[in-house]
């Protein structure tokens, strides 16, 4: 049984190499990284075939895959290559893409979308609150919840940047 | 012969001009019609016409006919870069009574069409002020003559390993003197410290000492050994040579190396040659077949050094061969020729990784291998590891340390690793088959002669199991001190960690750190790689840019044994040539020092890259002299001179004027494109 060739797209390598991952094709898939990489030890992650991936340009093995989003960015696999390969820039600039192309994994969604509603990562709790006030602090921090102004200011910088549009699903 | 650069102006110049097609090379891009036909109206210009092929003996007679029948006193060749054909037109234009100086060549090919390719008409513009520019530096062309030197019958030889020694018995049997100069106590270098050699399994050392007593008793060969080259004055031809010879506390002419001395000597330390494994007596040989046999103390470590007393080899030695007293001596020789062929030392993998090398007992490198397997090593070629004594059943290679990698610039492949780690994986499997051995790689490179049948056969007849993927860490067991490799297996793409007994690492090849004080010394360049350079990659492989000097084996770069003896073969032969000729052609592209105008400042000796200038005194004062046959022509002193007191001959500052004012007067008759 013989799989369909998956055809190689230079041009996306070329963004990927414009976007960041300059080093990319010193890689001599030696595989250092994945043997140094913790996360891979724990899930299917292998450094080495992301990037190898990414010298093909085989776009849709990439953005479509939740291996992208393994990497801890510990940068281990980037201190050990033999061929100088900035394997983490790689990545990130490959997550760049990959989230302007409407591929953000939910969790970065629903993190990001609470960021540009409410101007704040994790909410506040009736229990910090209660924390804060025990502590002898302000019931509400000094952020957007207290100026609330500002969170009309969070909204404007999110729309002008462009942030929303990338948590609709893409910027293009 | 003197060469005459003349001062005062010949009389009117009659120009010719040929523009080559060189097929489609030019003529596809360059309309060369229209540029002889615009040369054609620069004053001066009698014949302008463009040609097929200039080089070639049709185009050749079309210019000596120009020349004879025209009365031609310039001829401007507008065709490919002067490395290729210069000497081809200044023959053709000799042929026809023209000094071959009045020759000037002009690149209309890789300076014009092949890069200028897509723009054919700004090409052509392009291509017709060069010509301009060419004519205009012609004018003010001399007749020159080339100076001739004498070449001494005398090669010096640096560094006595396997290249070395071939070159030496090379040139010796060619009936040249030949010194042979080796800063060790013995000849042989590394491959006198290898088991055996790939891929035909032939022991190194008895296939080298009959090499290296051959040499030892050539005639027209002398050793020096543990001996130092300290200077090089000189240029092709005529080198003057200073040599160290150290004291070896041994007088050599009566030491008959039957060992007693060593039996006697109190003081054991590790051995160099066997990595440190083994060890020696503070009066020692290196290794039994060292050839000179001749005893040498080690200053460092003697009793009668640190302390004044003991002397129990000088009480043992029949022939009263030993001398606490013995001093340096330096000898002074006269040389023709120079053959550098200093060698490699390994890589030492302390600087950078994952791979422990200075902690983990049980991890050592492929140079300590070949004496813990080699039957004259400090086991006697029984293999054990370091960290118990006990013989490993595990073992793996580690392929490219210190090869291939861009975090330490080591960017090259050793071109050696493969192999020996196939070699070495062999014998072991010979000596213990029920071993197993794992050779992690990235790539293999079998590319020899034999080498892909080894590769081979140690597959199919010994089972060594070729792993890809380079290590990523490794850890060791407190107890066993066995050693735990992690890795991905990349053709699985699976993580393993498996355990082994001993991990040997296949350290790269560096260049020899005695390379660069003869670098140095003789001004050769160097490679990007650290080794030292060619002449031309392909055409000229044993040739350095010093004419006269030659390199071989792996001072210019890694190789094998067979590329070694092949490559010392070439560089005796091309020293050769220069001896048996006896006479050596010096193109007069030298620097020449106006003395009226020098102040003896002094710059341009301190500025000149092949130290061809020095101050003299003339007639009380201070007067830059440049050695001619030294001198490469590279203009930097007549740059550097701030008394304009030195022409470039060919580059005078009138010629490059001419030529750049003639560039700036097309360009502003092109509206200033």
């Amino acid at each position: 049984m013989t799989q369909a060739p998956k055809q190689p797209n230079p041009e996306f390598a070329k963004k990927v190499v414009e976007a960041g991952g300059k080093t990319l094709n010193l890689c001599f898939q030696c595989g250092t990284c994945t043997g140094s990489c913790p996360s891979g030890r724990q899930t299917a992650f292998r450094t080495r075939k992301l990037v190898r991936r990414a010298q093909l340009g085989l776009k849709d093995d990439i953005m479509n895959n939740e291996d992208l989003w393994l990497c801890t960015t510990c940068y281990t696999c980037y201190e050990r290559c033999p061929r100088g390969v900035e394997i983490v820039d790689v990545i990130m600039a490959l997550r760049n893409m990959s989230v302007k192309e409407g591929h953000m994994a939910p969790q970065h969604k629903k993190v990001a979308e609470l960021i540009s509603k409410t101007g704040h990562m994790v909410n506040l709790r009736d229990e910090d609150k209660a924390l804060r006030k025990k502590l002898g602090l302000a019931e509400v921090p000094p952020t957007v919840l207290e100026v609330v102004e500002g969170l009309e200011q969070v909204k404007k910088i999110c729309a002008a940047t462009g942030f929303d549009k990338l948590i609709e699903g893409g910027s293009k | 012969m003197e060469a005459s650069p003349e001062t005062k102006q010949p009389e009117k110049e009659v120009i010719g001009v040929f523009v080559c097609h060189c097929g489609t090379n030019i003529g596809g891009v360059v309309n060369c019609e229209k540029v002889a036909e615009i040369a054609s109206q620069i004053p001066g210009v009698v014949v302008s016409k463009d040609l097929k092929y200039a080089c070639s003996d049709l185009g050749q007679e079309e210019i000596r006919k120009a020349i004879k029948e025209k009365g031609l006193n310039r001829v401007v060749v507008a065709s490919c870069s002067p490395r290729l054909h210069e000497y081809t037109f200044k023959n053709c234009v000799e042929g026809a009574g023209l000094n071959p100086y009045f020759m000037h060549m002009v690149n209309l090919r890789e300076q014009c069409s092949w890069v200028h390719m897509k723009e054919p008409e700004l090409a052509t513009g392009k291509a017709a002020n060069l010509v301009k520019m060419g004519i205009e530096r012609s004018r003010l062309s001399t007749a020159l003559s080339p100076r001739e030197v004498t070449v001494e019958p005398s090669c010096l030889i640096i560094g006595g390993g396997i290249a070395g020694i071939q070159a030496a018995l090379d040139i010796g049997d060619k009936g040249f003197k030949t010194y042979l100069v080796e800063k060790e106590p013995s000849i042989g270098g590394h491959m006198a410290q290898l088991d055996k050699t790939f891929p035909t399994g032939d022991c190194a050392i008895c296939i080298l000492a009959p090499k290296m007593v051959e040499v030892a008793r050539n005639k027209n060969v002398e050793m020096l050994s543990y001996s130092e080259v300290v200077d090089i004055q000189g240029y092709v031809g005529n080198f003057t040579v200073k040599i160290r010879k150290k004291p070896r506390y041994v007088m050599e002419e009566k030491c008959v190396g039957c060992g007693v001395c060593a039996e006697k000597c109190p003081v054991k330390v590790p051995n160099e040659f066997d990595m440190g494994f083994g060890s020696r007596k503070a009066i020692y040989v290196p290794f039994p077949q060292a050839v000179p046999l001749k005893y040498t103390i080690d200053r460092e470590n003697c009793l009668h050094f640190k302390t004044g007393k003991c002397q129990l080899c000088v009480k043992a030695c029949v022939n009263e061969a030993i001398d606490h007293k013995q001093e340096p001596e330096e000898i002074e020789l006269k040389v023709g020729t120079v053959i550098v062929a200093t060698g490699f030392d390994v890589y030492t993998p302390t600087r950078k990784g994952v791979y422990r090398y200075w902690e983990y007992k049980n991890v050592i490198t492929a140079l300590e291998l070949e004496r813990l397997i080699n039957a004259a090593g400090p086991t006697g070629g029984h293999l054990v590891r370091p960290s118990d004594g006990v013989e490993p059943q595990r073992i793996a290679f580690i392929q490219c340390v210190g090869s291939r990698n861009l975090k330490i610039a080591n960017k090259y492949c050793s071109r050696v690793c493969c192999m020996y780690a196939m070699k070495n994986s062999q014998i072991i499997m010979e000596h213990s088959p029920d071993a197993e051995i794992a050779i992690y790689y990235n790539d293999i490179r079998a590319f020899g002669k034999g080498f892909e049948e080894l590769y081979h056969r140690v597959r199919e007849d010994y089972g060594i199991e070729f792993i890809r993927g380079r290590p990523a860490k490794l850890t060791k067991d407190p107890v066993t001190e066995n050693i735990t490799i992690r890795a991905e297996e990349t053709l699985l793409a699976k993580i393993t960690e498996r355990e082994f007994d001993l991990v040997v690492l296949s350290v790269g090849l560096i260049p020899n750190p005695g390379t660069a004080p003869v670098q140095k010394m003789l001004s050769l360049p160097v490679s990007d790689d650290g080794f030292l350079a060619e002449s031309h990659p392909k055409l000229r492989p044993v040739e350095t840019a010093i004419e006269g000097v030659f390199i071989c084996g792996c001072a210019q770069g890694p190789k094998d044994i067979p590329d070694s003896v092949a490559q010392a073969k070439a560089a005796a032969s091309a020293a050769s040539t220069l001896m048996i000729k006896g006479k050596h052609i010096v193109e007069p592209l030298y620097a020449n020092v106006n003395e009226e105008l020098c102040v003896g400042c002094g710059l341009c000796a301190e500025l000149c890259p092949y130290h061809a200038i020095e101050i003299a005194e003339k007639d009380g004062q201070s007067k830059a002299v440049v050695t001619e046959a030294l001198c490469h022509g590279c203009g930097t002193c007549a740059a550097g001179c701030p008394q304009h007191a030195i022409n470039q001959l060919q580059f005078t500052d009138q010629q490059l004027m001419n030529e750049l004012t003639a560039a700036l007067a097309a360009k502003n008759s092109a509206g200033g494109e």
